[in-house]
């Protein structure tokens, strides 16, 4: 079958969005209906958090992400506090007892947040962003913003703070082609100046003495060093002078400034140091590594560290010299005297802090220095060190170390660690919930059920053991609680490990299993938020794509559950399986297949293999399939020995003028509990649930705002049958779609009233079904009835997910992520396209809403109320045993786990369920009947005397 | 010649007073049509204004409150004095909207055209092209807390006296009681003509159905005669308690 659409504009679709002609009366109706609306929101499905529900199922975990650079506070002595720039464009405090936040600012995502330089001077930090952009002042003590300066464009070199007899006022900032100096105080730039010959020298380094001036170090590859020194007064050129260095490439890489203003370099090939003072010198003077009895390990680019303490003065003589992956030296340079003061043979890092040196040793991936032995799981990528006087004026250390994982491990010396923080959670791709396990009790009690009846005695004799199993462990728990009543509050501490993990009674704990772009998994305990286990895949690519599926869950004791991770090279188009145990996070012995071939496509079958594990297919670029497991009985259902495709359908869409986005299925645990809505007039309008239906979310190719279109395809899987299609002209992407059940909703950006609009599209069999029995995309002879309506909808959205239940009873919500941190639950009766334009007897009987343009946002649907969630990249949504409750993760830069009922709880008692009120009034009840039946009595023994 | 040059400098006059009207006017024939800019091409714009919580010192709230500026496409931060600076904006149309986890202010729409003049109004979705002006630079002052719980029920006697079903429960109750006390039921007159109403209103004094009556009292117009009639009948007893 072929279909092409040529045209996508030729067909129209009504909306029901206001003309600009019957703007003003739309409008004066449309404050009726609010005024209609809110009473009627606040009379009936409101549906809301109470305030002592705060904390009671919810938690909120906030991150930062992957360090790029850090300081500690130390402008106070004692200051908790190590602030950070992240690679995610925060800015945020911690604390360093706990490792809590105590602020966190987050920028725009992308290039134009990125933070370049960050200095630390007293109360003021100092950020470079958006490739020098941007020049901020933070005050961190209270984490306000001083001053905000836009900075000439140009790309950003080097940023350095400038001090003057003792005092640092001014910073500078280095770009390719100027050199600016602004007040620390308001960030007024002082002076700019154009860097001489910039068009052939590379600017590339900063330094300041502390002495007033200012080095600006450029380099001509492989020919000389330029130095430049300005005034810091007036920005007038003091001295200019260039010096031969054929054998230098990069500044930054390889010199250093160390000392009284002696540039120091090393060159591998030659095997040298070079040093120059920039006062006095115009050439470099050599000192071959030989001469001081030292050898460059091969391959290996030898990198020089110095220190300033303070920019107000000069960098310390001592400096370190790094000659091979575990070789490293401490140099001093004393008035061109070259000596080595100490040499570290199997050191992998180390330190120079106000003239001490602290040493780690990293042998393995256990770091220790002479003193302290902390296990850390995997290698590390960088060390932040604050030194501080403890009471009794000894110096003694505090470590901030961040692993190729993304951990932040803060140790205090020696060896005891104050906190970790799993910074790579900041960036979770895709995530599920998986069931516990039962534990012995549950399980044997549900086996009872399962098996085949052998004979009434023994059937009579297990029920009755299983009622004595369960009577055992109620005891056992109400001693237990009798136990922990008598300790005091803070000892009792219901710890979960994976030991005692299992399924609670109306299964509303669950495991959450989380991929993060990083490589890290982790298995997160739903009710508490703790991490139970985590596993660093070290083997994935820096772009890699995911995918997580469940292939068994719980249900089938004494199987394992089984997830698989698809990790695809996004590049290479290669992929590679990773099999684990959910619950534990142990990789599963099973062997998955080798992929030699770029994968195109994966999908999850509903079948299952001998073993309870539902078939993964891959799809590769040769269009063979490979199915997982591909055990026998699986190629006997699939009813095929070798795994082909072949072509079906194809739906051209031509590219030129469109490109597809997103294509959006229905979720495959999805329940749908009525077939049919019940009209005013009690007949029924049947739903089209066909479970075969995608939608594809095309954009334009054309961004111009007159000619820019979001095209919306039902497409029918199996047959290739074009259901539906629609065009909004002039609006574009970001498009979010929800499909599910019936209705497909979407939302886009209007350029046209450049407001942001929700769609909502339903779709309807009609006042018979064709087939009620079962459903087949090939037998429909029927078009569905298409109904849409489009709604203003007052903020930009981040995600969007609608809410999932057990059995599909529950009224559907919407559940939107907000750029301004809260997650919306928004009633789909909202986006309901028989929302009628003026209200009949039989829509009330139906109890439609009216149509309002625009949709509400009310902070008490922010299911979050104040946690706000930066960024939210996606919402999870997965079903409870219980009907009325969905359980919601949203992730992004933090991740935020909830419960709502989109229905209230109608199958349990509401945790405000006033037990008092009602066992006083069943006493109340009981003594009045006994007092009115004893003065019956007495009534009518009186009368019997009369 | 002097003629000449003031009616040049007049014309020039009038260009300049076009130039600036055009710049107001283009933006009046509603949004999308000439304030678009290529974001690359033109000249980038700062948006100003201060954020006001009364009552609050800015070091409580500014760490955890941010601008944004057309969802997250610009972001701002407040500095320690409430005061805030969007930088980079191309000329556009934008909502203007300081978030914070406890306050809440209203957005703004600013408009910036291609030269870099400035107005903030109302937003208003419906009405796109309606302009109400705001203050500018912006002045946005905190509405107040967000309200983000609801309120418990709580359990009350008046309200639970006062619930319809509890009132009708109640009342007929009182009667019930009240009214064997305050009537003498021993003065045999006053039984006898108890006895009579009782009769009128139970037309057959064999059956006494009491179903029968409460339909025949509640079903309007068809027994509407007797009903009247009993209803009337029935008010007997009362201005004999008042003759008492």
């Amino acid at each position: 079958m072929l279909t092409t659409i040529t045209n996508p504009q030729r067909r129209r679709i009504n909306f029901r969005l206001p003309l600009c002609a019957e703007e003003v009366k739309v409008s004066a109706m449309a404050k009726l209906i609010f005024l209609w609306l809110k009473c009627l929101v606040s009379c009936c499905i409101v549906e809301a958090v109470f305030e002592d529900q705060v904390g009671k199922f919810d938690w909120r975990q906030q991150y930062v992400g992957k360090i790029r650079f850090s300081h500690f506070d130390s402008h106070v002595q004692s200051s908790k506090k190590v602030l950070m720039a992240t690679e995610k464009n925060v800015f945020a405090a911690l604390n360093t007892r706990t490792g809590e936040l105590f602020w966190r600012h987050v920028d725009k995502t992308g290039p134009e947040g990125n933070i370049d330089a960050f200095l630390l001077h007293g109360q003021d930090a100092l950020l470079v962003v958006g490739n020098g952009r941007l020049l901020r002042s933070w005050d961190i003590s209270v984490g306000g913003l001083n001053w905000e300066v836009v900075l000439d464009s140009g790309s950003f070199q080097s940023a350095c703070l400038i001090g003057q007899q003792d005092t640092v006022k001014h910073v500078a900032v280095l770009k390719k082609t100027v050199i600016s100096v602004h007040y620390l105080s308001n960030g007024h730039q002082k002076w700019i100046e154009n860097l001489p010959e910039s068009e052939n020298i590379d600017y590339q380094a900063l330094y300041s003495g502390g002495n007033g001036e200012v080095y600006v170090l450029g380099i001509v590859p492989h020919s000389h060093i330029a130095i430049v020194v300005y005034s810091m007064e007036d920005g007038e050129i003091i001295k200019q002078t260039s010096v031969e260095a054929p054998w230098l490439s990069n500044i930054q890489t390889s010199c250093a400034v160390v000392g009284q203003g002696m540039i120091t370099c090393v060159d591998s090939l030659t095997m040298s140091l070079y040093t120059l003072d920039m006062h006095t010198q115009s050439k470099m003077t050599q000192i071959p590594l030989q001469s001081l009895g030292l050898e460059v390990t091969p391959h290996f680019h030898p990198v020089l560290v110095s220190h300033q303490p303070n920019a107000a003065h000069q960098p310390l003589s001592e400096f370190l010299l790094q000659l091979g992956p575990e070789h490293h030296l401490l140099l001093q340079l004393n008035s061109g005297q070259m000596v080595v003061l100490r040499d570290f043979k199997p050191v992998r890092i180390f330190f120079l802090i106000k003239r001490k040196c602290v040493l780690f040793l990293l042998q393995g991936w256990i770091m220790a220095s002479y003193i302290i032995k902390v296990p850390l799981l995997n290698p590390v990528f960088q060390i932040y060190v604050q030194a501080f006087l403890k009471k009794d004026d000894s110096v003694s250390y505090r470590v901030l170390v961040q692993t190729e994982d993304h951990t932040l491990t803060f140790i205090h010396l020696p060896g005891r660690v104050m906190w970790t923080r799993e910074e790579a959670l900041s960036e979770v791709v895709t995530m599920e919930m998986v069931e516990l396990p039962l534990t012995g009790t549950q399980a044997e009690l549900e086996g009872e059920f399962g098996k085949k009846a052998d004979g009434l005695l023994s059937m009579v004799l297990k029920r009755l053991s299983s009622q004595l199993i369960l009577l055992q462990a109620w005891v056992s728990h109400l001693w237990k609680l009798f136990y922990d009543a008598r300790k005091p509050r803070s000892q009792v501490k219901n710890e979960i490990s994976i030991e005692n993990l299992s399924r609670d009674e109306f299964n509303l704990q669950k495991m959450m299993v989380m991929v993060t772009a990083s490589g890290k998994l982790f298995g997160i305990d739903s009710k508490t938020g703790s991490i139970l286990w985590k596993q660093y895949l070290n083997n994935v690519p820096s772009n890699a794509a995911f995918k997580l599926m469940v292939q068994r869950t719980t249900a089938h004791f004494p199987h394992p559950p089984q997830c698989t991770l698809l990790i695809k090279d996004k590049d290479t188009g290669l992929a590679t399986l990773h099999v684990f145990n959910p619950i534990f996070g142990k990789k599963s012995h099973i062997t998955p297949p080798a992929l030699t071939q770029p994968i195109l496509q994966s999908l999850m079958l509903p079948l299952m293999d001998q073993d309870y594990a539902k078939v993964l297919l891959l799809i590769d670029d040769q269009y063979k399939v490979t199915a997982f497991p591909s055990s026998k009985n699986v190629l006997q259902q699939l009813q095929e020995t070798d795994l082909t495709t072949t072509q079906i359908w194809e739906v051209i869409i031509p590219t030129e003028i469109q490109k597809v986005v997103t294509v959006k299925g229905k979720r495959s645990n999805e329940h749908v509990h009525s077939q049919g809505r019940v009209m005013g007039d009690r007949s029924v309008l049947y739903k089209y649930l066909n479970p075969n239906l995608l939608a594809v979310v095309t954009e334009s190719t054309d961004v111009h705002q007159e000619r820019s279109f979001i095209g919306i395809l039902l497409i029918d899987g199996v047959t290739g049958r074009i259901i539906h299609e629609a065009v909004q002209r002039k609006a574009k992407g970001p498009v979010h779609v929800v499909h599910s059940e019936n209705w497909v909703v979407y939302e886009y950006w209007s350029t046209k009233s450049r407001r942001n609009e929700f769609s909502v599209i339903e779709l309807y069999e009609g006042m018979e079904l064709y087939n009620s029995t079962v459903f087949s995309s090939l037998d429909r002879p029927h078009a569905p009835h298409v109904l849409q309506q489009s709604y203003i909808f007052p903020s930009a959205i981040s995600a969007m997910e609608a809410t999932l239940t057990e059995k599909g009873i529950t009224s559907r919500h919407l559940l939107i992520g907000l750029p301004s941190g809260g997650i919306l639950s928004l009633p789909k009766m909202f986006l309901d396209p028989r929302r009628p334009e003026i209200v009949s007897e039989q829509s009330r009987e139906e109890n439609l809403i009216p149509y309002a343009p625009e949709l509400l946002i009310r902070t008490e649907w922010f299911i979050n109320y104040n946690q706000s969630v930066s960024r939210v990249r996606g919402i999870h949504t997965a079903p409870s045993g219980l009907e009325s409750t969905c359980l919601v993760v949203a992730y992004g830069l933090d991740i935020y786990q909830t419960r709502v009922y989109p229905s209230k709880q109608f199958d349990v008692l509401k945790d405000d369920y006033d037990y008092m009120l009602i066992s006083s009034v069943l006493f109340a009840l009981f003594f009045a009947t006994m007092i009115s039946k004893r003065l019956a009595e007495v009534k009518l023994l009186n009368r019997a005397w009369r | 010649m002097m003629h000449i040059s003031s009616i040049l400098l007049f014309i020039m006059y009038f260009a300049a007073l076009v130039a600036v009207s055009w710049c107001f006017t283009d933006m009046e024939t509603g949004p999308g049509a000439a304030l678009f800019s290529p974001p690359n091409g033109g000249d980038r714009f700062k948006i100003e204004g201060r954020a006001i919580v009364p009552g609050l010192k800015t070091q409580d709230w500014v760490s955890s409150a941010r601008v944004l500026v057309e969802g997250e496409e610009y972001v701002g931060f407040l500095r320690t004095d409430g005061s805030f600076t969007v930088n980079d904006v191309p000329s556009g149309s934008y909502v203007v909207e300081i978030v914070s986890p406890t306050f809440r202010f209203e957005p703004v729409r600013v408009d910036i055209t291609s030269k870099g003049k400035m107005r903030a109004r109302l937003v208003n979705y419906i009405k796109t092209s309606e302009v109400i002006r705001q203050p500018y630079p912006l002045q946005i002052r905190a509405s107040g807390p967000h309200s983000y719980f609801m309120k418990r029920e709580t359990w009350g006697w008046t309200d639970f006296l006062m619930n319809p079903m509890v009132m009708m429960m109640v009342l007929p109750l009182l009667i019930i009681v009240l009214l064997p006390k305050v009537v003498n039921t021993n003065d045999p007159e006053m039984r006898k003509e108890m006895e009579q109403s009782m009769n009128m209103l139970s037309p057959n004094p064999e059956l006494p159905d009491v179903s029968e009556l409460m339909t025949k009292l509640f079903s309007g117009s068809k027994g509407s005669s007797k009903t009247s009639s009993s209803s009337s009948s029935s008010k007997g007893p009362r201005p004999a308690v008042k003759r008492r």
